[in-house]
C-alpha cells in the first residue's frame, strides 16, 4: 500500500461501507491529507467579482497556506504566495483591499501588484548576481478557473481543473449563475465566518439530518402556523447524486418550489421574470426558478454552493474548522431581489442563524463522540443496495441516503493512496 | 422634552436581565409591532440591502427565532448559554416625538459546554414611550468582533 507514514493504511481506513474514526481525529492524517489534499489538488481560493478593479487583492487560504489573489494594471489576475522572498514576512496584512504595490513591513522590499519585485532598500548591499526578476512573490504553480470560481494548486502536475470539474460539476455551476439574467455574480455582500471545534469533514452533504438537525424551525414553524411540517422523507422528488471526482449534490432541484425567498418578498418580480425569459428562454428560466439556482453541491475538497451563497471549508487542525459563507448577489436583477436573497440566507445560515449553529453543534458532538474507540468505526452503508446511474451517468439514490459522503470520503481516500 | 434617565437605565437593564437569563417571553414583550432586531455582520455601517447581516429581524422573523429558542430542540442551545453581562457608558438622546435613543456599551461573559467567551459592543436602543415604560423600535448591537469568526450567537444579545 503506497503510504508515507508506516502503519496507516487507508484502504483498511475507508471501506466500502464504513469509515475509521480517526480519519477524523488523528493529527497525523490530518498532517498527511494538508499535503495531499489540500497542497495537491484543485482548491477554491475566490471568486474574480471579489477583485473587480485593477489593484482589488484578497487574502485567501490553501490549507494551511497565505495566498494572495490580485488583479493587476491589465486586469490579469494572479495568486502569489504572501510571503516575502527576503525573510518570509507576509507582505499582506488586510483581507482585502485595492493597492499597486505591496511593502514587505520588515526590511521594506516591495512587489508590484503581478507579484514581481520592484525595490529592495539599499541596494547597495547586493552585488550584481542579484537579480531581482529572481525574486518576485512566488507564484501558485497553477491557477485556473470556470465561470469566475478561481481555483488555485500548488502542485506543478496533476489534472487540468476542466478534468477535475467535469461537465456535469460546470452544469452545476451554470445552474446557480444563471439566475442572473446576464449570467454574472457578485460575491461583494460580506461573509459569515462560522467556527466549530470538530473535523472539517463534516461538512459534508447530508440528506438523513435535516429532520433531526433541524428539527428546531421545522416542526416549530409549522406547528404554530397550523401546517403539516415540513419534513424531508426517505422517498420524494429529491435525490442524493454523485456527481463524480468526489463532487456531490442534494439535488432538490424539482421540489425548491420555485419561490424567491421563504421571508418577505417570495415572488419573483414580473420584469425579472420576463427578463429571464427572454435571455434564457422559457423553459430554462422556469428551470432556475425552480430549481431557485440552487445546486446544493459540495466541489471537492473545500467549496460548496448551497442555497444563495458560495461555503468555503478551511481546515485549521484536526478538531478545528473555519466555515465562511458569502451570499451571493445576481447582476442585472431588481435590488429587491438581492435583498430578499440576502434576508433568506440569515434566516437559516450564519453565527446566529437558525440553521447552522445546529449544525455545527452536532459536527462537535461527533467530535466527542469519536473520543470512544471501543468500536471505532463510522457507519456510511445507508442506501448502499439501491444507487442507480441516472441517464447522464451520474450515480443517484434516495434523498437520506449516504451516497454523498461515501462518494467524498472515497475521493479522499484515493489521493490518499496516491504515493 | 424631557425623559427620566434613571428609568431609562432601568429598562436597559432589565431587557439586559432578561437575556442574561434567557426569558424570551419576557424579553419579547419589550419589543414594539414594528420591531427591527439588527446585528451587523463585518462592518458596522453595512447597508442590508447589498450586504448580508448576523441578524436582521422583523418581527415574523424574531417569533421564529423566539419559538425555536423556546422548542427544546435547538440543538445549539442545549444545554443553554450561561451569561452575565454588564452595561455601562449609557448616553439617552430624546426626539421631538418624544421617542429615546440610547446608545450604551456591553461587556458579556459566556459559558457553554466549559468554553468561556466574552462578546462586548455598543448597542443603540429606539425607545417609545408605552405607559410607564418603553417598547424597543429596533436594537442595532455592533459586536466587536462582527468580523471575526464566531462559533455560535444563538443566545439573545
Amino acid at each position: 500500500m503506497a503510504t508515507t507514514k508506516p502503519g496507516v493504511d487507508y484502504s483498511y481506513l475507508v471501506q466500502e461501507d464504513k469509515v475509521h474514526g480517526s480519519v477524523f481525529t488523528s493529527q497525523d492524517i490530518y498532517e498527511e491529507e494538508l499535503e495531499r489534499i489540500f497542497k495537491r489538488m484543485w482548491v477554491y481560493v475566490g471568486h474574480a467579482s471579489e477583485i473587480p478593479q485593477p489593484g482589488d487583492y484578497r487574502v485567501t487560504w490553501i490549507g494551511d497556506e497565505s495566498v494572495i489573489m490580485t488583479r493587476d494594471e491589465d486586469d490579469q489576475i494572479h495568486l502569489l504566495a504572501n510571503r516575502c522572498r527576503h525573510r518570509g514576512s507576509a507582505v499582506c496584512q488586510y483581507e482585502a483591499g485595492n493597492a499597486s504595490y505591496f511593502r514587505c513591513p520588515y526590511h521594506g522590499w516591495t512587489y508590484s501588484n503581478d507579484g514581481s519585485l520592484t525595490g529592495v532598500s539599499f541596494p547597495s548591499g547586493y552585488d550584481e548576481r542579484f537579480r531581482k526578476e529572481e525574486y518576485g512573490l512566488s507564484k501558485l504553480p497553477r491557477m485556473g478557473s470556470y465561470r469566475g470560481f478561481i481555483f488555485g494548486s500548488l502542485s506543478p502536475t496533476g489534472v487540468s481543473l476542466d478534468e477535475h470539474l467535469g461537465d456535469r460539476v460546470k452544469e452545476m455551476i451554470d445552474l446557480f449563475v444563471d439566475l442572473s439574467p446576464v449570467g454574472e455574480i457578485e460575491v461583494r455582500a460580506g461573509v459569515h465566518k462560522n467556527g466549530y471545534h470538530a473535523n472539517w469533514k463534516f461538512v459534508g452533504m447530508d440528506g438523513y439530518h435535516g429532520n433531526f438537525v433541524h428539527q428546531s424551525i421545522s416542526l416549530d414553524r409549522a406547528a404554530r402556523q397550523g401546517q403539516r411540517p415540513p419534513t424531508h422523507p426517505d422517498r420524494s422528488l429529491n435525490l442524493t447524486r454523485s456527481l463524480g471526482n468526489g463532487h456531490v449534490m442534494l439535488d432538490s432541484r424539482k421540489s425548491r418550489g420555485g419561490r424567491l425567498s421563504n421571508r418577505r418578498v417570495a415572488e419573483w418580480p414580473e420584469d425579472y421574470v420576463r427578463e429571464l425569459e427572454r435571455v434564457r428562454g422559457k423553459e430554462r428560466a422556469a428551470e432556475l426558478m425552480q430549481a431557485h439556482g440552487d445546486p446544493h453541491m459540495g466541489i471537492y475538497p473545500n467549496l460548496q454552493l448551497i442555497d444563495v451563497h458560495i461555503r468555503v471549508t478551511r481546515p485549521i487542525g484536526p478538531a478545528e474548522t473555519e466555515v465562511f459563507m458569502y451570499p451571493v448577489l445576481l447582476k442585472g436583477v431588481p435590488p429587491e431581489v438581492n435583498a430578499a436573497r440576502l434576508r433568506h440566507h440569515e434566516w437559516f445560515y450564519g453565527p446566529a442563524g437558525m440553521g447552522s449553529p445546529d449544525d455545527n453543534e452536532v459536527f462537535e458532538r461527533n467530535q466527542m463522540g469519536l473520543t470512544a474507540n471501543v468500536d471505532p468505526w463510522i457507519i456510511l452503508a445507508r442506501g448502499l443496495h439501491r444507487e442507480q446511474t441516472d441517464t447522464d451517468g451520474t450515480i443517484i439514490s434516495n434523498h437520506t441516503d449516504e451516497l454523498t459522503q461515501r462518494h467524498q470520503i472515497f475521493r479522499w481516500r484515493d489521493e490518499m493512496l496516491q504515493g | 422634552m424631557g425623559v427620566d434617565e434613571k428609568k431609562v437605565e432601568h429598562f436597559i437593564y432589565t431587557e439586559a436581565l432578561y437575556m442574561d437569563e434567557n426569558r424570551y417571553d419576557e424579553w419579547f414583550a419589550l419589543w414594539a409591532q414594528d420591531l427591527l432586531y439588527w446585528v451587523p455582520a463585518n462592518i458596522d455601517d453595512a447597508d442590508p440591502a447589498t450586504h448580508v447581516q448576523i441578524i436582521y429581524d422583523d418581527r415574523p422573523t424574531l417569533e421564529d427565532r423566539i419559538e425555536r429558542l423556546k422548542g427544546g430542540v435547538a440543538h445549539a442551545q442545549d444545554p443553554k448559554s450561561r451569561m452575565r453581562r454588564l452595561i455601562s457608558n449609557i448616553e439617552v438622546e430624546v426626539e421631538a416625538n418624544g421617542d429615546v435613543q440610547v446608545a450604551s456599551n456591553f461587556n458579556l461573559t459566556e459559558i457553554r459546554h466549559g468554553k468561556q467567551d466574552t462578546f462586548a459592543g455598543r448597542t443603540f436602543h429606539h425607545l417609545r414611550p408605552d405607559g410607564d415604560s418603553f417598547k424597543m423600535v429596533s436594537k442595532k448591537v455592533l459586536l466587536v468582533n462582527n468580523d471575526e469568526v464566531i462559533d455560535n450567537l444563538t443566545f439573545l444579545i
